[in-house]
Parts: structure tokens; sequence; C-alpha cells
């Protein structure tokens, strides 16, 4: 009977704890789950996502005439923007507008050292940025588009956070200081397809350009997936019948 | 057999160690699907393999030039997404058929005599599996990587008296640096060859006493078996095929999925990530690491967790094999399952408030499996076994 009562009682202590993992499931605890992040749509979603290059090359004119002052994309070189359609000749063009070669990585000019001295820390090349952060280009696009200033910070959440020297607050930022200055502002840069320049525009653009550089072949390897998938279902149809022929004359 | 096959043969019978392995090996014929994880646990090896190799034709082991050549693979090289999409995702894989397989094994009470020693064959591979797939984490040197890296060879210092000692050995210095992430590269490269070795004791071990089957009894009617070539081959093939179907989706559309954003952050020793996890495989025995309060007895309560299977065969005093048979121990082997999910879950929980007493309860329950066998297998009453199949 002893042995009934301690078995009895692991098992109550596991009905116990698979009921407080599921009452943590889906009523999770106090945890600090940090700013929330809207989900964003992007050309690139989905199984038949595809870049849109209209957009990329906007993105790239945010990303050269402003993040490049500080930030680099070293695993970006002007070559690569033939994967979307652009030509050698203009791409050539392009770097050579940044004195650059077709092959050299986009680097900024603020050396790493200099970029101590201003912002306290070294500057974090963006290539994979969005692959780096847990909510990918929607956090980065968030980012972007949630500075505020002290006095707005203030009525918006009812407390006062201060902002130290070469710090600027953010709202989806974790601990909200960050040492990164508001890089946009409306009409900061000229679209050539006359898209206007709003701050939200800007942000949407350089974060689809920063999904581009974090892994350029992306969209090569959903067409391919498709086709691998494909042959896989046939593949394993195929080997299903074989299977279903060759054990027909084993009795169960 | 030709002339010439025969002449060779009688020098160096390959030709009938195949046939002997394959044409002429017996296999149970009413195994069911859950029996094909172990060729699958095979394959997932070989690939695990075979990208590697291509791999390590790019990788650069040292701390300036990891992470980039990482990169260098994913863009710049001729399928090199591919090759190292494929290394990663197939580790998780990995992992996720060997779970099953060990699943399989304590369901079906394949551990039992004579298969002690195919049994533990089988835990020494899931042991230099979980050290492989550790080191090779390490390799992409971002900050999970190197923090990952860090927490784990710290574990060691617990060693009484030459702990700190080791861990200075370990790393090769005085703290996780070039030399750790460089011998760390040669030791991912050896142990699967090491892995292999044992597979093979694994597997001669398995041909020597054959199949243990759902039924759980011995077989002995010649009826009771089909060669395992072409019976198991095409069922093996075809089980090939529904593995490969999910695993190309994650390969091809979510690769990064199961592994962590931080790691896209080159390795950074002046900055801690906000919470270090482990891969998703190791989380149920870090949960129970963490459990328990005192550093020394966690680690040691982690690497009992597993090294328990050892004694298993003597812990289960039932004479039956099959749970099918065996009502208690059925609602204990399916506790055990939930249990180890539920550690899993809490073990990428931060630990704090409800999360501290779930693990705990979790692993109380994970031991109590184990502790409770030697009684259950005594008092539990099985059903009328077959006499065939």
């Amino acid at each position: 009977m002893k042995k009934f009562a301690a078995l009895t009682l692991v098992w109550s202590m596991f009905v116990a704890v698979t009921f407080m993992a599921l009452k943590a499931m889906f009523f999770p605890p106090h945890v600090d789950h940090g700013p929330h992040i809207e989900e964003q749509q992007w050309s690139t979603d989905g199984i038949r996502g595809n870049w849109d290059r209209e957009q990329l090359l906007r993105g790239y004119k945010v990303a050269t005439e402003v993040c490049m002052s500080c930030h680099s994309f070293k695993y970006i070189s002007h070559r690569n923007l033939k994967n979307i359609g652009i030509t050698e000749a203009k791409a050539k063009e392009m770097a050579e507008a940044l004195d650059l070669g077709l092959n050299d990585p986009i680097l900024s000019l603020l050396s790493p050292e200099d970029a101590k001295d201003s912002y306290g820390k070294e500057v974090p090349d963006l290539s994979v940025m969005t692959k780096a952060r847990a909510k990918g280009p929607d956090y980065v696009y968030a980012l972007l588009t949630h500075y505020v200033s002290s006095e707005t910070f203030m009525t918006e959440y009812g407390k006062q956070i201060i902002a130290g020297d070469g710090q600027y607050l953010n709202k989806v930022f974790p601990g909200y200081r960050i040492a990164m200055p508001n890089p946009l502002s409306a009409d900061l840069v000229e679209y050539e397809d006359g898209t206007e320049a709003t701050v939200e525009q800007m942000a949407k653009d350089v974060t689809a350009f920063l999904t581009w550089t974090g892994d350029p072949l992306l969209v090569e390897k959903k067409r391919l997936g498709v086709i691998v998938f494909l042959y896989l279902v046939l593949f394993t149809f195929l080997c299903y019948k074989s299977y279903k022929a060759i054990w027909a004359k084993v009795k169960k | 057999m030709n002339k010439f096959l025969q002449w060779f043969d009688e020098r160096l019978p390959i030709v009938s160690l195949v046939k002997h392995s394959t044409t002429e090996y017996p296999a149970p014929k009413n195994l069911n699907y859950m029996w094909n994880f172990g060729s699958l646990a095979l394959v997932a090896l070989v690939v695990q393999i075979l990208t590697g190799l291509f791999l390590t034709m790019h990788y650069k082991p040292d701390v300036g030039l990891a992470f980039d050549s990482v990169q260098h693979i994913m863009r710049d090289v001729n399928w090199g997404f591919l090759i190292r999409n494929m290394h990663a995702v197939g580790a998780s894989f990995f992992f996720i058929v060997v779970y099953i397989h060990i699943g399989r094994g304590l369901y079906y009470g394949s551990y039992k005599s004579p298969r002690e020693v195919l049994w533990w064959m089988g835990i020494v591979i899931f042991f230099l599996m979980m050290a492989t797939a550790f080191m090779g984490y390490v390799l992409p040197w971002g900050q999970m990587s190197f923090w990952g890296a860090t927490v784990i060879t710290n574990l060691l210092s617990v060693i009484p008296f030459i702990g700190d000692e080791i861990v200075i050995w370990l790393w090769g210095g005085y703290s996780v640096d070039d030399p750790t992430l460089n011998r760390f590269f040669a030791l991912h490269f050896l142990l699967p060859f090491l892995i292999v070795g044992v597979v093979i004791l694994h597997l001669w071990a398995l041909h020597h006493n054959k199949s243990n089957n759902p039924v759980g009894i011995d077989l002995t009617k010649k009826g009771d078996f089909v060669p395992f070539h072409p019976y198991y081959t095409v069922k093996d093939a075809f089980g090939l095929g529904v593995y490969l179907i999910p695993f190309t989706l994650m390969v091809f559309f979510a690769p990064d999925y199961l592994g962590h954003a931080d790691n896209y952050i080159p390795a950074d020793p002046l900055v801690t990530p906000a919470h270090i996890v482990p891969e998703w495989y190791f989380l149920p025995f870090y949960a129970i690491l963490r459990a328990i309060p005192d550093k020394l007895l966690g680690v040691v309560a982690m690497i009992v967790a597993i090294a328990i299977l050892f004694v298993l065969p003597w812990l289960d005093r039932s004479k039956v094999r099959s749970a099918r048979f065996r009502p208690m121990y059925k609602v204990m082997f399916w506790t055990f399952i939930i249990d180890f999910f539920i550690l899993g879950w809490v073990g990428a929980k931060p630990p704090e408030g409800d999360f501290i007493t779930i693990g705990r309860v979790a692993t109380a329950i994970y031991f109590a499996f184990f502790l409770a066998l030697p009684f259950v297998s005594k008092i539990e009453k099985p059903k009328q076994l077959p006499t065939s199949i």
C-alpha cells in the first residue's frame, strides 16, 4: 500500500506541474516581454515573396546617404546588386559615386576608433542586422520609427527616463536609452521615383534593404525550396508505392 | 556470385558481409514506423559528416575570421548556403530522430536482456552527439556561441580541488578565446568519427541479437521474419522521404527558426546577452541543472539524468518488454515523456517565479520515473502475452 501511496504522490505532483506549465503557457506570469513590436508587411514574406526592386533602390539611397555616415555593410559590395536585376554598368556607376569599386565592401568612412570616441561604443555593422534581432525587420522598422523626446515619453509612460550624455530615448529599445541619435527626419533624402520621403517610408525602405543585405539569396532559396519540395513529394510517393508493392505478399 | 567476386570473397569476405546484413539478415515482420528512426539516425549522421566536411573547406577557426567565414560560406561559396543550412538544421533534426529512437527503445523495452550492451552503445552515442553539437555551436563565433561555451565550460569548475585548473586547461587560457575555438574545431571534426565507430558497435550488437519488436516477445519461427533487404530498405526509403520533406522546408524557408538571433552578432566578451540559452535539444537537461540550487549538485544531477539510462535495464525488473502489455509502465512512460517536454519548455524560460517551481517538480518527476521502476515492475500485473506475432 505504501508503494501505491508513493506512486499516487508522484502522479499528483505530475498533474500539478502539468497544470502549472499549461497555466504559465496560456496565461504568462509577469514576465517583461519588452515593448510591443508591431508586425509589418514585407514584399519578401511568404513562399511567393519577392524583392521589390524599387523599394530596395530607395532603401539603398537611405542606407548610403544616411546610415553609411557611421555604419558599414561589410558583407555587401555593389556587385551583389546584380542579383536584384541591376546591370553591371549601373552598379559600377553607383559604386563610383561613392568612390568605391564594384567589388569593394560598402564601408563607412567613419573609422571604428572615431566611432568609439563619438558614441562611446563600436558602431555595429548593418549587413546582418535584421537577422541579429529577435523580431527581425519588424524590430528594425519599429526602432527607426519610435524615437521620442523625454517630454513625450513622460506623458505617455508617466515616468521619467533621464537620457545621459550621448543617449537618446527610443520606445522599443530595451531599456529605452540608445546611443544612436534619431537618424531619420522627413525629407532627409530625395527619392528619384518621386515617393514622399516620410520617416515611415524611409524606415520601411531601408529595412527592406537590410533584409536584402542580410540574405541576398533569400528569393532564390525560396524558389529552389519549392522545386526540391515538389521533387521530394514525388520521391516519397514512389517510395510509398514501392513499399506497399513489395510488402503485398507478406502475411500479417 | 560471379567468379571474380567469389575469388575475392574467399580472401576478404565483404560480399558475404553485405549479403549477411541485407538480404540474409532476418528482421521481424511486425516492426512499426517507430523502427524507421534507427536508419534515419544513420542518414542524419552521414548528412552531418558530409556537409561538415565541405564546410571545413571554407571555414576558418580563428576568432578574427570565424564569423566572417560563415558569412562568406552563406554568400559567396557555390551552394554554401545549402550545405551550411543543411548542417545547422541537420543537427536539430538528428536530435529529433535520436530522441524518438530512444523513446521507442523505452516504450518497447528494447534495453532489456539480451540487448543491454546495444542500449549502452546508444547512450554513448548520445553523449558523444551532445559533445559534438555543443562544440559545433561554438564555431560560428556569434554571441550565443561565445556565451554558451563560457557557461557550459564553466560547469566543470565545480569539480572539487582541480575544477578551476581543468577549465583553464580546457580553454587553453583564462577565458574562452582563440585557442578554445581552435581546439573545439579540431574536436568537432574528430568526434563524429568516434560516433561512427560506436555506431558500428551498436549495429554489431543489434545484428547479433536481432531487432526487438512491438510485441516484445522473442521470435523463433522463420515465418516471423522478412529479409532486411528489400523489405526494410524500401520501408526506410519511404520513411526517409517523409523525413526529408520537413527537413527541406526548414532548410530553405526557416533555417534560423531553431537558432538564436544573438548568434548573428559577432562574439563580444564585453557584452553579455540578456538571456543565455543553449540549443533547444539541451533544454530539458539545462532545466535539471538549474532546478538544483547547488551548482555542484546541479551538474551532477544533469549528468546523472542521462547516465542513469545505463542502469535502466536493471532498474526495470519486469520480464515483459513491450509497454503494450504493461498497464502501469505505460502510464509511467507517458508521464515521463510529457514531463520531458515540460522540462524542455521551462529550460528556455528565465529562472524566476513559477518557472523555478515547475522546473524543480518536473526534475523530481524525471528521477522518480527511474526510482519507481524497480517497485512498479514488481507489483505490476502484465497482460497475457501472445505466443507469437
